[in-house]
């Protein structure tokens, strides 16, 4: 049975190292993910092109505008322009925002009297555009108080929690983490299984007297495996390069990205059993994993979804591991507070498994 | 003389569809024994039944004396079972497949390594067997497929089709190794399209639409039909049956 099982295991990772695209797969993907969606998918709104149209010229205006581009949020070193232009500019994509001081504003200022600020912002792009706006609010409250001297008797003091300095890749890495895995063990498992349905080695397996479970274990081990090391692949670059600090317990992450694995290993094994090429085989991965990340919480927030959808989520295994992976790398989070998760796994991992494990069975038998 | 196949009745349906119809069959040990019949007749479906591939809806059936409904990991260890396609792993080497077959089979790891040259000498298969099966020649990596498909010495071999494709003096010299195995205590039992190859066999049965309506002796069957060869005996019997042969 060992014997089998390792003899399957050597196979399958020869077949891996042989084939030229699964190996690209394999080895470019975890790479290509993480700097694509590393970099690319950065949610950060930094180094906004902010056209100025200063019609106070004082010292005080040039003051707020100088405050405004001292952080790395706004940029302002377009040359002066017209409010014409501005409209223009906003067309073109030249500008995200543009201020507009008011003739008399340090007049005001000094006489202590209301003054109004224009901000106008490209609303195109939702999200960022009020991301902007709070900027520019904090930045305005913090010129107020410096000039005046007044402060507001309420004020927030606001602290940031687990990304102080509010990076994107700190929380895209470890999704990242979590989809590579999903995919590759998903698709590889699916895969392989297929492919020896395809040119018929499955069928002579089938006149061994290999037993179905050691075929289960050898042609799951490996991607278990491969899956192991893409994972170590994205958290390896992801904390030497992006340097995302790693918050939690890199034993507790390993073994509960295990647990997960049932649920990945099972899918691809049901994937298997539900398809006769490998194409088909491959369709249907991307299918799962399409649905699997888009309500996992990766990229929009569960909670921004509509009602039904939300209880959709429930029913994702995915979304457990991605909150345990955020969890533990960001938070710190252990098993206490991700008993929830780790019980959905389980429930999740056990079902699926013994699911497709029973029905493979039945197929090759 | 023992008996290395036995079936009685034996019937599968898919369905309404009946793919194998009541057959019977006795095939004795060391016997090349021809199991011929046109495209769809049912071969394949009743080879997959008694490989253990494939449960039967009725009749009864035992190989190598182990039953095919109880037993059938008991018969996956004593038989071989070499198909048309050659199902090897295109990818690996000759020496690989090889390996992995035996490690499938539980050959002793000592015994693997030297039964693996004896083979592949015997096969004519030495110079080849580091290079990927998926590059070598119809007629050698249908040879490495009948070596994988003997590493663990079945008393039974099972051989679909194995010379579909092949060029006349490969089909010539691979039915010389076949005789040899049969020398040797080997029965084999071999489908076939080619009619010259099923005259080598000692004796064949003839199956048409799930049914096997002829089984004898090659030279028997020919003098029965008053017919100049097999190939014109076959004929002439699957149009006396009519249908869609």
């Amino acid at each position: 049975m060992v014997r089998t099982i390792l003899a399957l295991m050597k196979k399958e990772f020869l077949q891996v190292i042989r084939d030229s695209n699964m190996l690209r797969m394999v080895f470019l993907m975890p790479i290509v993910q993480l700097f694509l969606l590393g970099y690319v998918a950065s949610t950060d709104v930094k180094l906004i092109s902010t056209a100025v149209y200063d019609d106070d010229r004082s010292g005080l205006s040039r003051e707020y505008v100088r405050s405004l581009s001292a952080g790395e949020y706004f940029i302002t070193d377009t040359p002066e322009i017209s409010l014409l232009e501005a409209e223009r500019g906003f067309r073109e994509s030249r500008y995200e925002v543009a201020l507009i001081i008011p003739r008399g504003f340090s007049r005001k200022l000094q006489e202590s009297k209301q003054v109004k600020i224009g901000l106008m912002v490209d609303g195109t792009n939702a999200n960022s555009a009020s991301i902007a706006l709070g900027y520019a609010n904090v930045i305005t409250r913090q010129f107020n108080e410096r000039v005046t001297g007044f402060s507001p008797p309420i004020t927030l003091r606001q602290k940031r929690l687990y990304n102080p300095e509010g990076e994107s890749v700190y929380f895209m890495v470890p999704g990242i983490v979590a989809t590579l895995l999903t995919m590759i063990t998903m698709l590889l498992t699916s895969m392989a299984i297929v492919r020896e349905r395809e040119i018929g080695t499955l069928e002579q397996l089938m006149v061994t007297p290999i037993s179905a479970t050691a075929l289960i274990l050898g042609k799951t081990i490996p991607f278990a495996l491969i899956g192991f090391l893409e994972m170590s692949v994205a958290l390896f670059l992801g904390v030497t390069w992006f340097r995302i600090p790693f918050a939690g317990s890199w034993g507790l992450l390993y073994a509960l990205s295990f647990l997960f694995l049932f649920t990945t290993l099972g899918t691809g094994m049901f994937i298997s059993t539900i398809s006769t090429t490998q194409q088909q085989a491959m369709f249907l991965t991307w299918f799962f994993a399409i649905f699997a990340i888009m309500t996992s919480g990766f990229f929009a927030p569960i909670a921004n979804m509509p009602r039904s959808i939300q209880y959709l989520t429930y029913l994702n295994p995915l979304r457990y591991f991605m909150t345990t992976v955020r969890g533990i790398m960001m938070k710190g989070a252990s098993l206490d507070v991700l008993y929830p998760q780790v019980m959905a796994m389980i429930i999740f991992g056990i079902t699926i498994f013994t699911f497709s494990w029973l029905r493979f069975s039945k197929r090759v038998k | 003389m023992e008996n290395a196949v036995v079936i009685d009745r034996l019937t599968k349906k898919f369905g309404d569809f009946t793919a194998v119809d009541e057959i019977g069959l006795t095939v004795q040990k060391g016997e090349i024994f021809g199991f011929l019949g046109a495209n769809g007749a049912g071969k394949t479906t009743a080879i997959r039944m008694l490989c253990g591939l494939l449960l039967p809806t009725s009749g009864s059936g035992s190989v190598g004396g182990f039953d095919i409904y109880k037993e059938t990991e008991r018969i996956k260890k004593s038989i071989g079972y070499m198909s048309q396609k050659f199902s090897l792993y295109q990818d690996l080497t000759g020496d690989e497949n090889l390996w992995f077959y035996g490690s499938v089979y539980q050959i002793p790891r000592r015994d693997l390594r030297k039964r693996m040259e004896e083979l592949t000498e015997t096969l004519g298969l030495s110079e080849f067997t580091n290079r990927p099966a998926g590059s070598l020649p119809v007629g050698w990596r249908q040879r490495l497929a009948l070596a994988t498909a003997l590493l663990h010495r079945p008393k039974i071999l099972f051989l679909d089709e194995p010379t579909a494709g092949i060029d006349p003096v490969f089909r010539r010299r691979f039915w010389e190794i076949l005789y040899r195995l049969a020398d040797e205590g080997t029965t084999l039992f071999v489908t076939t399209h080619y009619m010259d190859e099923a005259e080598f066999c000692r004796r064949i049965s003839i199956m048409h639409q799930g049914k096997i309506i002829e089984v004898g002796k090659p030279q028997d069957l020919i003098a029965r039909y008053d017919q100049p060869n097999l190939q014109e005996t076959f004929i002439t019997l699957i149009s006396q049956e009519g249908g869609n042969g």
